[in-house]
């Protein structure tokens, strides 16, 4: 029970972070409500998604059917990571715009793309993590145990909401200009241990070289294997001994996107 | 033409893939009661492996290593094969996600 409730929390509260964080911005910035109603529509897109995706991973049986599904699964980190830094990319710009009135410039078709980013990353965030969320519930009510199942899921999924709540509650507290700052920095934090995570993948399955592995070992100071440590390093892209191939990545991407959050501002 | 190109490319992944599988030496790896059996598995050194993971449940399990970059969800009663590629001396952790506080293992190569 208790062990469910932490599984369940932390896979996910991450979609529900990206909801609570997207739910903020746009109740700040969107009157209309069309924005919050494609969050929704994603939210529930992906919970549909998961249940696919955790139902293939698990009539898998070959190997080639779950390396196709392993790619698939990079694959959909790489897309969600560079989904998300463009939308923070697009609400930056978007943002400065309605701080500035000129909410007339903003044409419809640049709001309903936006908009279409917000549901896309929305339910890439619940597909990803709700798969084994979907596989782990299914292996507890193999068990039998269903009342330990049910109370330690909703627990879990009600923790994960209140957690994402709260955090979408303490950035609406905020004024719009620090919101908008805030809310972009942990997106691409997000984004950036999303991209790791991707690497991960491609170096584990040794399509990418890793160049030098491990650059350092940083375990003593904080072991990316223990509970607390591994939801760092799922949450911010930590590794205690991570791969030069990695590091360089991260680089670049953080290169990438200071240089065009530059450039956004000054345009 | 692109059919025919794809099948030959098709063919030729299937072939190379079977040719990996006979020429690595294969450990199994047992997850049961959130634990694994072994705890600790000697793998050569500097030398390419399988590693065969069943999980005998009950419930779901999720072999996870940060160091070693390998993740791998299993439902109860099914068994999955990793490819570790050539390791240095030394000892790298894994844990089972899904029973972060009984299932903790480690690979040690020698």
């Amino acid at each position: 029970m208790g062990n469910a409730f932490f599984v369940v929390w932390r896979e996910s509260l991450e979609a529900f972070l990206i909801a609570g964080i997207l739910y903020a911005w746009l109740k700040a910035n969107d009157d209309s409500g069309s924005g919050r109603r494609a969050l929704f529509l994603g939210l529930a897109a992906g919970a549909g998604l998961a249940m696919l995706l955790g139902w293939a991973l698990l009539t898998v049986q070959d190997e080639l059917t779950g390396e196709a599904l392993d790619m698939f699964q990079t694959a959909t980190l790489f897309v969600a990571a560079g989904l998300i830094t463009q939308m923070v990319l697009w609400m930056r710009k978007h943002g400065r715009q309605m701080k500035a009135r000129l909410h007339a410039d903003l044409t419809a078709a640049a709001e309903k793309s936006g908009h279409l980013g917000v549901a896309v990353v929305a339910a890439l965030a619940v597909a990803r993590e709700g798969a084994e969320t979907v596989i782990f519930l299914y292996g507890m009510a193999q068990e039998g145990d269903l009342n330990a199942l049910l109370l330690g899921a909703l627990a879990g999924f009600a923790g994960a909401g209140a957690t994402a709540w709260l955090a979408a509650k303490s950035l609406a507290r905020l004024n719009i200009g620090l919101l908008l700052r805030l809310s972009s920095i942990l997106l691409l934090v997000l984004a950036s241990a999303l991209l790791i995570a991707a690497i991960d993948r491609l170096l584990g399955a040794g399509w990418l070289p890793p160049l030098l592995d491990p650059v350092w070992d940083s375990s003593a100071l904080l072991d990316d294997g223990t509970k607390a440590g591994k939801l760092i390093a799922d949450f911010s892209g930590y590794r205690a001994r991570p791969a030069l191939t990695s590091l360089l990545a991260w680089a670049t991407y953080w290169g990438v996107v200071i240089f065009a959050w530059r450039r956004s501002g000054r345009g | 033409m692109k059919h025919a190109l794809n099948s030959v490319v098709f063919a030729l992944f299937l072939a190379s893939t079977a040719a990996l599988a006979d020429d690595m030496p294969t450990y199994k790896l047992l997850m049961k009661d959130g634990r694994f059996y072994p705890e600790t598995l000697e793998v050569p050194a500097l030398t390419r492996f399988r590693l065969e993971v069943k999980n005998e449940g009950p419930g779901a399990t999720e072999f996870e290593s940060l160091e070693l970059k390998k993740e791998l969800v299993l439902a109860p009663g099914v068994t999955r094969s990793l490819v570790f590629y050539p390791m240095k001396p030394g000892t790298y952790k894994f844990f089972d996600d899904f029973h972060p506080e009984t299932g903790q293992g480690r690979i040690v190569a020698k």
